[in-house]
């Protein structure tokens, strides 16, 4: 399946902005189960300086400056990926046990697992705590697999939380997640991974899109698809597994990764600083996913 | 003299040298200068053999003579970052000796942990093998706030990485020199050592020139060297300090080195990022940065990728690092380093990399995130310190002997919330070191501050350190505690010493200063120094003459004195003062003008300009000469003791207290007449002072001269006038005569042999901008000159006639006119030259707010 995804950012400023300072993680990454086939990246007005690196969890990324006056700055990129379609869900039962990937966390044999104790510790947006823990704690039987036991959770976040675009901030706490049972997709991931983790398991965050579809009969609006979040778990000895909380299901062929990091901290879509401008700024994201 | 005072088990031979300096080492301690048994170890046998012929008296006036060079020198240490709460560096006069042999296991030892902190740091940054071969717990890096994943990839992995290393020793019961912790981000302390021993060397010449000590300017030298090879640009590097501000902790170590060195010093707001390269503010435009030693922390440096918050970097700065354009010493991320608990894994680490044992040992450390340590820790509270593995401002050690069952229980709790995040440490005793205090030698305890260079493939350690001492009845070494001071550390060298400045490691001679050595800032502030110190200046002027008038002997008429009063309001901008409604006939004015003068809060008092000068001065700390710190610091004296001067019911007349001010500030101006170079910090600072008498007079002279009065009142105010234009003597010798208006106004606007009349300031002011603008005549005139041009032919063009003449409403109505327009003319070209020369730019600001908070 190759998908064509086109993310327009437009800001308008009052006054003139006359520096800014910018890293994008827009560009889509590769992952076992997806390849970008080419990535193009328009900066209006002219960048003095666009350049693509990739970041410690190997993510791509563009830092761009202006150097000139702007009042207007809009950022369209354009990406082609392929998706692999998997059946995730085949895997859940399958697996080491709680029990078995705690122990095997601790020894930390290969390197995988001891590279996944990155993301174990706290994070700029996620702190462990035991009214996380608390929570999460009635799916994790130690018998029962790991992967089934988050598949678990991931129904209950879906179950008890209400999605309100309304509730939440980029920085609304997790504990007020927790406490109002509200928020949106980078919340129910935040609140996930801050459950995994509080238990001793290694969980991170996953920016990326989904591919929405129209209700029957009706025709897709151009612009209404937007970004998305989950998160990923890991099993020792099985690597990676994907999850989405807001829609309550593994992600299998719909929904494509741009970045992953601890926290939304690590992969934030456009990170910047600007100077002067003041008075009112305004900002317009679209987003499209189109099957090719 | 009671020569078996010096210990108790002091044998006679020993104490004979010891004829008039007391010295008692405590039990149980190691001494630096003395054994056990009470002898006099060696290699200090000289020195105190010296200081004791000094004497008590000799030794006490030599501190004090330290200490007043250190003040004239500026030196302080501003522990708290307050704005007028720094503390004057202290310095014992009785140096710190190491031995040779002694000192040859330190530097092989320094330079060693050196190359292994550098070997870290890049492996972590890189390979990651230290984690991978299971040298270290991947927590105690991962979970380190220092260790900062957007720099990660940034260095070439086969080049040094740590430029600087500083390393605080102390020496144990044992007698052996043991590491307690390591500063990687941006090292502080060379520069006092430096000021230490400058100091030292015109306090005790000729022993200091005796002892064979070993010199500190090799170091500098590498030091220099190592920064100017860093440049990935090619032809002569500019290289800067970059300091948090004028209010950091370690501010005049900044100034010091920038001097010393012979590189700009720069805040975060002078530098900019643009097309990927690091650049330099300054007056005639960007200068391209190839080199910054920096000495703001790591996170403070870049709000695009680290600290968002943060005023005190330059945004952009990591790309530029990251496109290989600039150099940063220390590397930014080299935070990581900072964590005490790497203390308890050196001899694995070292094993890991050299294949040999580490040759300085660390202070024994265990690291709570390992349980082992943890359960000995916890069951060994009273006997260790604890420390947190992420360096924070404002917290210290914790001695777990000292501590209430309180807060024994709510260290408890946190060690168990966040066990990873401490270490303890075995709580040594360090060893003491004889200490001057006002009338004996004391022992105290010491830490000593280590530092090397990166320096062709090795590392250079200075011959030296930076030598703290405890308080007074302290047990240990709190850098800013009350009463700590500092010492030289004398390392001796077997043989004579071959002397060296950083000189002769000079390519070209500097050719005086250019524009392009300094940041537009700097040049900004000596404007407002100009502006600042005049404006006190003549505020100062006028309330001494009121008084003077006030307390003549001959009471003065109502409408003299208000009009003198109101004078004073309206020059220094402080209504509505004397304007104020219940302006009752004789109700007394002193507590008026004596909170014009000293409330510091009010905006236009006389303590207000100074503050705002004397801020300005700071930020242009580099650029004036020690001459003009020690007038400064007087100034600073005089400050603090004028409330108490001006008491009701002093002895003192009020204008007399305010003589030492005006002295001061014409010492300042003396200064910058005869010993700034002219350049263009001179020229701005002279422009500064220029305009502001201008506005001044225009003020002082409409408030005073413009409301007519009659004969015998009038020749108050125009003796008034003369006296605060400094001109009543000229006056008096050249006309002979009463003062009249019209000669005043002569004198006083348009003599162009006074230097205080307005005629005068305007022709300087044109031949500033001049100077400054070029004299082409085929090239239009400067908005701030024509401003200026049409400033000085209105003044020409005026008729002291005219100007006297009075109209039936009683005012000077010409002379109204004519100084109202000049007073706006000369601030729209301040406001031009302003526009045109400094930068207005805002703070900077993050297009999305993502901050988050850290405490949550």
């Amino acid at each position: 399946m190759i998908y064509r995804i086109r993310h327009i950012t437009r800001y308008a400023y009052d006054n003139p902005v006359s520096q800014c300072y910018n890293k994008a993680h827009l560009l889509p990454r590769n992952t076992p189960s997806q390849r970008c086939l080419d990535s193009r990246i328009s900066i209006a007005p002219q960048a003095n300086w666009l350049q693509e690196h990739t970041d410690y969890f190997g993510n791509r990324y563009c830092y761009f400056m202006l150097n000139e006056p702007h009042r207007s700055l809009e950022i369209d990129i354009t990406s082609r990926i392929e998706v692999t379609p998997m059946q995730p869900e085949n895997a859940l039962d399958l697996g080491c046990s709680v029990e078995d990937a705690r122990e095997r966390l601790a020894l930390a044999a290969d390197e995988a697992t001891l590279d996944a104790h990155e993301f174990l510790l706290d994070s700029a947006m996620i702190r462990a705590s035991a009214p996380l823990r608390e929570y999460a704690e009635p799916s994790f039987a130690p018998q029962r697999s790991l992967l089934s036991a988050t598949r678990d959770l991931t129904r209950r976040i879906f179950e008890d939380f209400t999605y309100d675009p309304e509730f939440s901030t980029i920085a609304t706490p997790l504990k007020d997640v927790l406490k109002h049972k509200r928020g949106v997709c980078q919340d129910f991931a935040h609140l996930a991974i801050g459950c995994l983790r509080s238990l001793g398991f290694p969980a991170r965050y996953v920016s990326g899109y989904l591919e929405t579809l129209p209700p029957p009969g009706q025709e897709k609006l151009v612009g209404a698809d937007a970004s998305h979040a989950w998160f990923a778990v890991y099993s020792p000895g099985d690597g990676w597994f994907e999850f989405d909380p807001t829609n309550d299901n593994m992600p299998a062929g719909q929904h494509i990764v741009t970045a992953w990091g601890r926290d939304y901290a690590d992969v934030t879509p456009l990170q910047g600083v600007i100077f002067d401008g003041g008075g009112e700024q305004t900002l317009e994201v679209s987003v499209d996913v189109a099957r090719v | 003299m009671a020569t078996d005072n010096l210990t108790p088990t002091q044998p006679p031979s020993v104490a004979a040298q010891s004829a008039t300096l007391e010295y008692r080492p405590r039990a149980g301690r190691y001494d630096e200068a003395y054994t056990d048994t009470g002898e006099v170890r060696p290699h200090w046998q000289y020195v105190l053999n010296a200081l004791d012929q000094l004497g008590p008296a000799g030794l006490e006036s030599r501190q004090r003579k330290a200490q007043r060079i250190l003040r004239d020198d500026g030196a302080n240490y501003n522990p708290t970052g307050g704005e007028q709460q720094s503390r004057e560096w202290g310095l014992d006069p009785v140096p710190l000796l190491i031995g040779s042999e002694d000192w040859s296991h330190v530097e092989a030892g320094l330079s060693e942990r050196a190359e292994l902190f550098d070997l870290i740091l890049r492996d972590l940054y890189g390979p990651r093998e230290l984690i991978k071969s299971r040298t270290l717990p991947p927590e105690l890096v991962l979970g380190h706030s220092g260790f900062l994943r957007a720099c990660s990839g940034l260095g070439a992995p086969n080049e040094q990485q740590l430029i600087l290393h500083a390393v605080d020793m102390v020496r144990g019961p044992d007698g052996q020199i043991q590491v307690v912790a390591d500063r990687t981000q941006a090292p502080s302390g060379a520069g006092y050592a430096l000021e230490n021993r400058m100091v030292m060397s015109r306090i005790l010449p000729s022993l200091i020139r005796d002892s064979q000590v070993h010199r500190l300017a090799l170091f500098f030298q590498a030091l220099r060297r190592k920064l100017n090879s860093l440049s990935p640009n090619g032809g002569s590097p500019r290289v800067v300090i970059l300091t948090p501000g004028a209010y950091s902790e370690t501010y005049f170590e900044h100034t010091y080195l920038a001097n010393y060195l012979g590189y700009s010093l720069v805040q975060g707001g002078d530098l900019t990022v643009r097309d990927g390269y690091l650049w330099m503010k300054s007056l005639d435009g960007l200068h391209r940065v190839d080199v910054v030693l920096r000495r703001v922390d790591d996170t403070w440096c870049d709000p695009v990728e680290l600290r968002g918050d943060s005023h005190l970097g330059v945004p952009g700065l990591l790309e530029v690092v990251r496109a290989g354009h600039v150099a940063i010493a220390n590397p930014l991320g080299s935070g990581v380093l900072e964590n005490p608990a790497l203390l308890k894994f050196m001899p694995q680490i070292s094993e890991f990399f050299l294949g040999r044992q580490l040759s300085l040992a660390s202070t024994q450390t265990w690291w709570l995130g390992d349980p082992e340590d943890r359960h000995f820790a916890l069951d060994n509270l009273d006997k260790l310190v604890f420390k947190g593995t992420q360096r924070r401002p404002g917290q210290h050690s914790i001695f777990g002997a000292e501590l209430s069952e309180s807060q024994r229980k709510s260290l408890l709790k946190e060690l168990m919330r966040n066990p990873a995040g401490w270490v303890a440490q075995s709580a040594n005793l360090p060893s003491t070191v004889p200490v001057w205090q006002s009338t004996d030698l004391t022992p105290r305890p010491t830490v000593i501050r280590g530092f090397a260079v990166a320096d062709e493939g090795s590392y250079t350690v200075m011959s030296g350190a930076l030598t703290r001492v405890a308080g007074e009845g302290s047990q240990v070494v709190v850098s800013n505690q009350l009463g700590a001071t500092s010492k030289d550390t004398w390392v001796l060298a077997s043989e004579p010493q071959r002397f060296t400045t950083l000189r002769d490691q000079q390519t070209a001679p500097l050719t005086g200063e250019q524009s392009s050595d300094l940041p537009s800032r700097v040049v900004e502030n000596l404007f407002w120094m100009g502006r600042y110190s005049e404006r006190a200046e003549s505020s100062t002027r006028l309330l001494r003459t009121v008084f003077m008038q006030l307390n003549s002997i001959n009471s003065l008429p109502d409408s003299v004195r208000q009009q003198l009063l109101q004078s004073v309001t309206e020059v220094t901008g402080t209504r509505p003062g004397f304007f104020a409604p219940p302006a009752k006939e004789g109700l007394d004015p002193e507590p008026e003008l004596i909170s014009v003068i000293l409330d510091a809060n009010r905006y236009g008092s006389v303590c207000s300009n100074l503050n705002a000068m004397l801020n300005c001065t700071e930020e242009a700390r580099e650029m004036l000469s020690g001459d003009t710190h020690r007038v400064l610091s007087d100034l600073r004296d005089t400050i603090r003791e004028l409330p108490q001067q001006l008491q009701p019911g002093s002895l003192s007349a009020p204008e007399e207290a305010l003589d030492p001010v005006i002295t001061s500030l014409l010492a300042l101006s003396g200064l910058s007449q005869e010993s700034m170079i002219r350049g263009f910090g001179w020229r701005f600072l002279e422009m500064g002072r220029r305009l502001e008498r201008t506005l001044q007079s225009t003020l002082l002279l409409r408030s005073l001269l413009v409301p007519v009065l009659d004969d015998d009142q009038e020749q108050q105010m125009l003796e008034a006038a003369l006296m605060c234009g400094e001109v009543l003597v000229t006056y008096r010798r050249r006309y002979r005569s009463q003062p009249e208006m019209r000669n005043a106004l002569i004198l006083l606007l348009l003599d162009r042999s006074n230097p205080r009349s307005l005629q005068y300031q305007l022709s300087q002011l044109t031949q500033h901008l001049y100077e400054l603008q070029g004299g082409d005549s085929t090239s239009l005139l400067s908005p701030e000159r024509r401003k200026l041009l049409e400033a000085r032919t209105l003044l020409q063009l005026s008729d002291a006639d005219q100007l006297a003449e009075q109209d039936s409403d009683g005012q000077r109505v010409a002379l109204d006119i004519m100084l109202g327009q000049l007073f706006i003319l000369l601030t729209e070209t301040s406001n031009l030259i302003a526009g045109h020369y400094f930068e207005h730019q805002r703070n900077p600001q993050r297009l999305v707010n993502t901050s988050w908070s850290d405490d949550e």
